[in-house]
């Protein structure tokens, strides 16, 4: 169905412009909200100074949304840039803030461009009345409506309470593309002023009077449970006032409809300072009842799935033959590869937290979060606090990653200050909490196999993924073929391991790209097989038509060759290279857009470093160059983190690493050189940036290795040993 | 608990705190200054990086006690108007994402350039090698100090 907006005017309490929408939104219980119900959000508000208020509903968690949003917005509005001010509403059902997968600017951008032309548009009308003319005799430019006849100019916030007044027209009229000057421009985020002074507020940075702090002691094992504890020393600490267990809230939670997720079961410490509560922590004396994973290991696990990878599924779907590798008739030659990308804490520099003040009847909670009606859905569920019940300020997050998601944290708080005696209370995660029992990236094992026929041409590409997240569907959807490469006939299998379970896996930057961008790797090996340039290989594989497969944007064979070609050139692909240095390339779609990376790696001494990367990019209409970029090259460090450092070992059921002394994340000194390179290209509309490279810098990496050093690697993190 | 006499950003302040209390805490949850961020609490990531007597420190490991009468200055302290050098190149190289970290960046690269106020490449991610970004804003960082440092004149 396609969405429709309604868009209403009102005037702002003090005079001046506020534009709403309705959006036919999606209610938690999944039914459409009527379009007549009275629930109208709130948009824009222009002042009467000319301030243009951009009311931003969904999560800005680093990945410049809000920015990019604003621009939009701007470019219709024919706003000053400089008078467009960004700020974070409190939750409401009827917007949706769902923030995540990449999409937002995608299903984004035509709200924002229909509410600024409306309210150009609206501006426009008032300046007309005022002077006595026609609207097509006026014009927006700049913050100011001008008189084509007399060159007579009025401000946008002159203007505001007159336009406040008048009915928004049916259908806004779109700015032509080649009058852009908003869109398209490298803009500095605007909450960079905020952030280098430190003024920026994150949910972590929420005080209120009487504000109580707590930290969890959580059961160390997944699906352990707490068998007993004594808080008599806790107790004595100063300022420490009270200590109970979580139980009530705690337990395998999957019923929840969106995002399952468990609740670890725990002990709370409540004191007067966020100090006090850690030491009471310390002496707590807890006896934990381990459960089924308390003797069980990452090993353990890893060889479980590497035994259920051998088994074939029911094919989830398939193009062509389901089973042509195994055809003799056509196929000669079959090569097999198994890759492995294991579970990965999300590390968000900000630590998870959430600042709750309930009462009888409902809540107020402070936090950064991906997804607020899923916290409207859980204290619901668990407290039975009605939705008009539950007010939720939405600050920006010190990092999201899909981590914040969740609504675990919400639901701790608001059960701490209920007990607590419905005091205000902010629950912290430390550092070692986060390390030690947090949710995980989800697990994925890939198993793959191709058939070459008599002339040595890619056959038959059959693909097993064992995976320890669903999103509540049994099979995850394939949308095969989505690698964009001509291969007549191809299979995906999945396998769901979440029984086997050694953490509570979760959505992370890139989600279920990491293992099946492995593909990648695969298509190398096939070419170094064939003794194929993997440039060439590639080159020759993709097909060149589009082909839809399911997404209302199809698979272009011809998008992908002209990232891998614009990467190539600006890489110098084939370049003369010293022995112990090499380039590896990796190709994807995501979230609708392009990329190629092109990774250039020295191994030297038996270490790595990762000296070059280059990307090349098709993500659409780029909305802002910077901030994109900063995205891209960003999610290549992410990556890198993953190659280098990642993996959330666990050793009889708890993780090994406790923080980040152990777990190390990529800094500057171990910082390639990149560059990101946009194609030249008329498309119309953008595409998802957020998480395009994050899962392409491992396979990119790990084919330069081979170019390198002739050696294989197929499982990511490095080991030690990795260049013996 | 203990009474102490700070001096913050400039201004007396003072507090009646657990003396191992770290001084992240104190400056986060006592004096109401919250740029100043906690993201380890053991020395690994800087984002709590503060001034004392202009030296950069990691505020989370550094109780009370230790503080004494030295300068405290965070980010919150750094120029009167939010204005300072590198402030202004953080902007201009658009460096951050969620910004979270950047608050203890800036800082580390104040003290840093303030030692060294003409600084090489390689001194600058020396410099900077201790503070972690999980977004992965290296690069802008690296920009935004080489950039601030150039605007530095030689007397």
């Amino acid at each position: 169905m396609k969405r429709r907006d309604f868009i209403r005017t009102s005037a702002l309490a003090g005079g001046g412009l506020l534009l709403s929408f309705q959006a036919v939104a999606k209610r938690i219980d999944g039914k459409p909200v009527a379009a007549d119900a009275d629930v109208l959000g709130d948009y824009i508000k222009i002042t009467p100074q000319g301030d243009v208020l951009f009311q931003f509903v969904k999560h800005e968690m680093g990945q410049g949304v809000s920015t990019a949003m604003a621009q939009i917005l701007a470019e219709e509005l024919c706003a000053d840039w400089e008078k467009v001010k960004i700020e974070f509403p409190m939750a409401d059902k009827k917007f949706e803030h769902d923030t995540g997968g990449s999409c937002t600017i995608i299903y984004q951008w035509d709200r924002l461009r229909s509410a600024g032309a409306t309210a150009r548009q609206l501006l426009v009308e008032a300046a007309a009345r005022q002077w006595n003319t026609t609207a097509s005799n006026c014009y927006a430019d700049h913050h100011e409506v001008i008189n084509k006849t007399n060159s007579q100019r009025l401000g946008f916030g002159a203007l505001a309470s007159a336009a406040a007044k008048l009915t928004p027209p049916r259908e806004a009229t779109l700015k032509d593309k080649r009058d852009f000057r908003v869109i398209g421009q490298p803009k500095p985020a605007k909450l960079v002023p905020a952030i280098v002074t430190g003024q920026l507020k994150y949910g972590i940075d929420v005080h209120m009077p009487g504000m109580l702090y707590a930290v969890i002691a959580r059961c160390p094992v997944f699906k352990g449970k707490l068998k007993s504890f004594d808080a008599t020393n806790a107790l004595k600490v100063k300022g420490v006032k009270k200590v109970f267990t979580t139980k009530p809230i705690t337990g395998l939670q999957l019923e929840s409809p969106y995002m399952p997720h468990d609740i670890r079961e725990g002990v709370v410490v409540v004191a007067d300072s966020f100090w006090a509560a850690c030491k009471g922590r310390e002496l707590l004396k807890i006896e934990w009842d381990e459960g089924p994973n308390g003797k069980y290991s990452t090993e353990d696990f890893e060889a479980l799935a590497a035994e259920h990878a051998q088994h074939r599924t029911d094919p989830t779907g398939y193009v062509g033959d389901e089973n042509a590798v195994a055809d003799v008739g056509h196929v000669r030659k079959t090569l097999r590869a198994s890759y492995v990308f294991p579970h990965q804490i999300h590390a968000c520099m900000e630590p998870l937290n959430c600042t709750a003040h309930t009462h009888p009847e409902g809540c107020e909670l402070w936090l950064g979060t991906q997804a607020p009606h899923l916290i409207v859905f859980e204290l619901n569920r668990v407290f039975k606090f009605t939705e008009d019940k539950i007010k939720i300020h939405l600050h920006p997050s010190g990092g999201g990653f899909g981590r914040r998601y969740y609504p675990d944290m919400a639901v701790e708080a608001a059960f701490i200050s209920k007990e607590a005696g419905h005091v205000p209370v902010k629950m912290i995660w430390t550092r070692e909490d986060d390390h030690l029992h947090n949710f995980g990236h989800l697990f994925q094992h890939m198993e793959y196999q191709a058939g070459l026929d008599k002339d040595n041409k890619l056959y038959a590409w059959y693909e097993k993924e064992l995976r320890t997240y669903t999103w509540g569907a049994k099979y995850a959807d394939p949308q095969l073929p989505s690698m964009a490469y001509n291969i007549p006939n191809l299979r995906y299998d999945f396998e769901d391991l979440i029984q086997h379970e050694l953490v509570q896996s979760s959505a992370w930057r890139g989600v279920v790209g990491h293992g099946r961008f492995y593909h990648e790797c695969f298509i190398d090996e096939i070419a170094a097989d064939q003794k194929i340039d993997p440039y060439q290989f590639r080159l020759s594989l993709l097909r060149n038509d589009d082909v839809f497969v399911g997404d209302p944007v199809p698979v272009s064979g011809s998008r992908m060759r002209r990232v891998l070609m614009l990467a190539a050139e600006k890489a110098n692909w084939g370049k003369p290279l010293p022995a112990g240095r090499g380039m590896g390339i990796a190709v994807c779609i995501y979230g609708g857009s392009y990329v190629a990376v092109i990774a250039e790696v020295t191994v030297r001494d038996h270490q790595l470093s990762v000296d070059q990367v280059t990307i090349g990019v098709d993500c659409g209409k780029v909305i802002n160059p910077s901030g994109t970029s900063n995205q891209i090259t960003g999610g290549i460090v992410w990556s890198l983190t993953a190659l280098f450092y990642g993996g959330l070992p666990i050793k009889n059921g708890r993780a090994v690493y406790s923080n980040f002394h152990q777990n190390k994340l990529l800094r500057m000194n171990e910082c390639p050189a990149m560059e990101v390179h946009f194609v030249e290209t008329d498309e119309e509309r953008p595409g998802g940036v957020g998480e395009i490279s994050s899962a392409l810098g491992v396979p990119a990496v790990l084919n330069a290795i081979f170019a390198a050093t002739g050696k294989r690697i197929r499982k990511v993190p490095l080991r030690a040993d990795a260049f013996a | 608990m203990a009474t102490f006499l700070l001096n913050i950003n400039q201004h007396p302040r003072e507090v009646d705190v657990d003396p191992q209390m770290p001084l992240l805490w104190v400056i986060r949850d006592f004096l109401g200054l919250t740029g100043t961020k906690y993201g380890c609490g053991i020395a690994q990531c800087g984002a709590c990086t503060v001034h004392l007597d202009g030296k950069a420190v990691r505020s989370c490991s550094i109780p009370m006690s230790a503080v004494g009468a030295k300068n405290i200055t965070t980010i919150e302290g750094l120029s009167p108007d939010g204005q300072h050098a590198l402030q202004r190149a953080w902007q201009q190289e658009d460096v951050p994402q969620c910004g979270y970290c950047q608050a203890g960046q800036i800082m580390t690269a104040a003290a840093f350039l303030e030692q060294q106020p003409h600084p090489t490449d390689d001194d600058i991610t020396r410099a900077m090698s201790g503070n972690l970004c999980r977004c992965g804003t290296y690069l802008r960082i690296h920009a935004a100090v080489k950039r601030a440092a150039a605007q530095t004149k030689t007397p």
